[in-house]
């Protein structure tokens, strides 16, 4: 783990100090469900008791980090050894052990293992293949046959940006491609695959193309048969935090616009963290009229989910920003 | 023995379907006592059962027409526990949104149901089980599937009536889309795309039957369906323990031809009944709340 920026984290941290009652009720909700609920394997399932699974896995051990930085905490070393242990022998991860198939959630495994200085091989063959790992349906073949499609202005996007799937040989979305950008994002140099330059530069312009027309995302559709596809708050957090990067564009722009002028609409506690999260890492400021967390989990208990309990933790991180726009790397100075 | 772990039947050696057209001008009239009356007409065995009611929830829904309505859902919860259920969860994977808390709360879901929290399964986030697939309809050999949806004693598909700009219709075997969890497949379940729409219904539904259907077609929704389409209100609620026999009911109260629908007339081989002489019709008749619906230019061979 990196230092930090320490006084960029002091100033965020005296920014907010308006939303202790957030951070305590993370502190005596969040954070306690968190480190009672880790499964003997090492991991987390969605919900108490249930299996480990490799993406609530990678959240909770992000925010139990967030929470203990500089310290790693013991139970996030059984939880490395959860996650080095689900990586199959191609490099990719499965959403579950049983599954014998990797899928998305390999950018997830890869950028939390980052913080653990003996998965450097582990973290390689998985950013390895990620760049390996194309979409199909951009495949130059593909995007032949689709110039002759009776159905071509239906999605009408532009089929040479290539992001990441969800699941292998499908199509390109954004969160998918959003969690791929972070990885690579936050990684050091030396563990990138030579490709990664390429796959990043395809899929943020990918991103870029997928944005609805008045700003945000949804899944990764614009457009269906003409109509305007509806944004939506977690594509459209993920995307922008992937592309922060380059947050003077006219699409981060826009999107944070859209986001801002709809945090007093969202309606449920994981948007609602990662809309915060979002927000924090652009130094925009969050709505005094915005819904709080107490309120969300007064009404569902977050339907139990382990996961919305971690982004919420990392929304609300006291002691230094996640994701912070304009460092040179997420996490390290 | 439940219905997903059944050996398939073809539909020739099945006996009549039943299929109850009711109407039902509004969501604000009380719909928990016309559908336990409903139901009383199929003799169910619900005594100390759980029961998963599969609504179609796919996300945000300003004008209210894109999801099965809240008050269906609580008033056929209220009818289940009335025949002796112990037990009726309400469960869902929405396909485009993965907040489904959100989703659930801007449909006023806990308004009409009570509190959620022990009641709701969030089935895109649900323990999962391999499931090896019966048809191979589809390239797919297996897939993984929420446990709850493949242990309860008694599984409900909920849709909205609609229209799909995929598939034609989306009612009760499309709705079961829904049970295929977004954790392993994502947001949307891409990999049931690629796979053929009209191939994976029927590989889901194999494995996945539902053992009743209740449609909301209070209002429902036609053109460019199932996110984008227009509100059409045509007043019915169609129920029965056959889903191919009710979605092909829906469709003749929709003005299509179900053998038109091409899941539909495959599940018609394998899963139940589409030809009308093989289901038994009660309640309204078909011709007396038929609402002819719009379609897709690319789907007009499927109008009557």
């Amino acid at each position: 783990m990196g230092t930090g920026n320490s006084n960029l984290a002091d100033q965020r941290v005296s920014d907010r100090m308006g939303t202790q009652t957030e951070v305590q009720f993370v502190k005596s909700v969040c954070l306690p469900l968190l480190r009672s609920t880790q499964n003997p394997d090492g991991g987390w399932g969605f919900h108490p008791g249930s299996e480990s699974r490799l993406e609530p896995t990678c959240w909770a051990l992000q925010a139990l980090l967030q929470w203990s930085w500089p310290e790693i905490p013991e139970a996030a070393v059984h939880g490395f050894q959860f996650v080095r242990e689900a990586q199959l022998r191609n490099g990719a991860w499965p959403s579950a052990r049983a599954e014998q198939v990797g899928c998305w959630v390999t950018a997830l495994a890869c950028w939390v293992l980052l913080a653990e200085k003996n998965s450097s091989n582990a973290v390689a063959m998985g950013l390895d293949w990620l760049c390996k790992d194309w979409p199909q349906d951009s495949t130059l073949w593909r995007r032949f046959l689709a110039r002759f499609s009776s159905q071509r202005h239906i999605f009408p996007i532009n089929n040479s940006y290539r992001g990441w799937g969800w699941t292998p040989g499908t199509s390109s979305w954004v969160e998918p491609t959003a969690f791929a950008l972070l990885a690579f994002g936050e990684c050091p140099a030396e563990l990138l695959p030579p490709t990664a330059a390429r796959r990043r530069k395809l899929a943020e312009a990918m991103l870029r193309d997928r944005m609805c027309p008045g700003g945000g995302w949804n899944c990764g559709n614009p457009l269906v048969y003409g109509v305007a596809g509806e944004p939506l708050i977690i594509p459209t957090a993920w995307a922008l935090l992937a592309l922060r990067n380059q947050p003077e564009r006219r699409e981060n722009v826009l999107s944070l616009e859209w986001l801002e002028k709809n945090v007093a609409n969202i309606q449920g506690p994981g948007s609602f963290a990662l809309a915060r999260l979002c927000l924090e890492s652009y130094s925009r400021k969050w709505p005094d009229d915005a819904p709080g967390l107490r309120s969300f989990h007064q009404k569902n208990e977050f339907l139990n989910n382990i996961q919305v309990a971690a982004w919420s933790c990392l929304a609300l991180s006291a002691k230094r920003p996640f994701l912070p726009v304009g460092l040179p790397s997420g996490k390290t100075s | 023995m439940n219905a997903r772990n059944a050996a398939l039947v073809p539909s020739f050696q099945r006996p009549l379907s039943k299929v109850f057209i009711r109407r039902a001008a509004n969501y604000e009239q009380e719909l928990a006592s016309l559908i336990y009356e409903s139901l009383l007409e199929f003799k169910l065995p619900m005594k100390d059962k759980t029961v998963l009611l599969k609504p179609n929830l796919v996300g945000l829904d300003p004008l209210g027409v894109m999801n099965t309505h809240p008050a269906v859902v609580a008033a056929a919860r209220e009818a289940f526990f009335r025949l002796g259920a112990s037990q009726v969860l309400i469960g869902d994977g929405p396909a485009m949104d993965r907040d489904t808390e959100a989703v659930i709360e801007s449909v006023r879901l806990r308004e009409f149901a009570g509190p959620l929290a022990r009641t709701f399964v969030d089935l895109n986030v649900d323990d999962m089980e391999r499931v090896p697939l019966k048809t191979h309809a589809s390239r797919l050999k297996e897939l993984y599937l929420p446990k709850t949806a493949l242990g309860v004693d008694f599984l409900v598909s909920m849709p909205k009536l609609k229209t799909h700009h995929w598939a034609g219709v989306t009612l009760s075997l499309k709705n079961m889309f829904g049970i295929v969890p977004g954790s392993c497949y994502g947001w949307p379940k891409n990999v049931l795309h690629w796979a053929g729409i009209d191939r994976a219904i029927l590989d889901i539904n194999a494995v996945a039957r539902p053992d009743f259907a209740i449609v909301d077609g209070i209002i429902g929704m036609e053109g460019n369906g199932p996110i984008q389409g227009t509100p059409k209100a045509c007043g019915v609620l169609v129920l029965g323990d056959d889903p191919v026999a009710v979605d092909a009911t829906c469709c003749r109260v929709m003005g299509l031809i179900p053998q038109q629908v091409k899941y539909l007339a495959r599940a018609g081989t394998l899963l139940g009944h589409v030809e009308a002489s093989k289901i038994q019709q009660l309640g309204e008749r078909i011709e007396g709340v038929k609402a002819p619906f719009a379609v897709l230019p690319e789907f007009r061979q499927l109008v009557a």
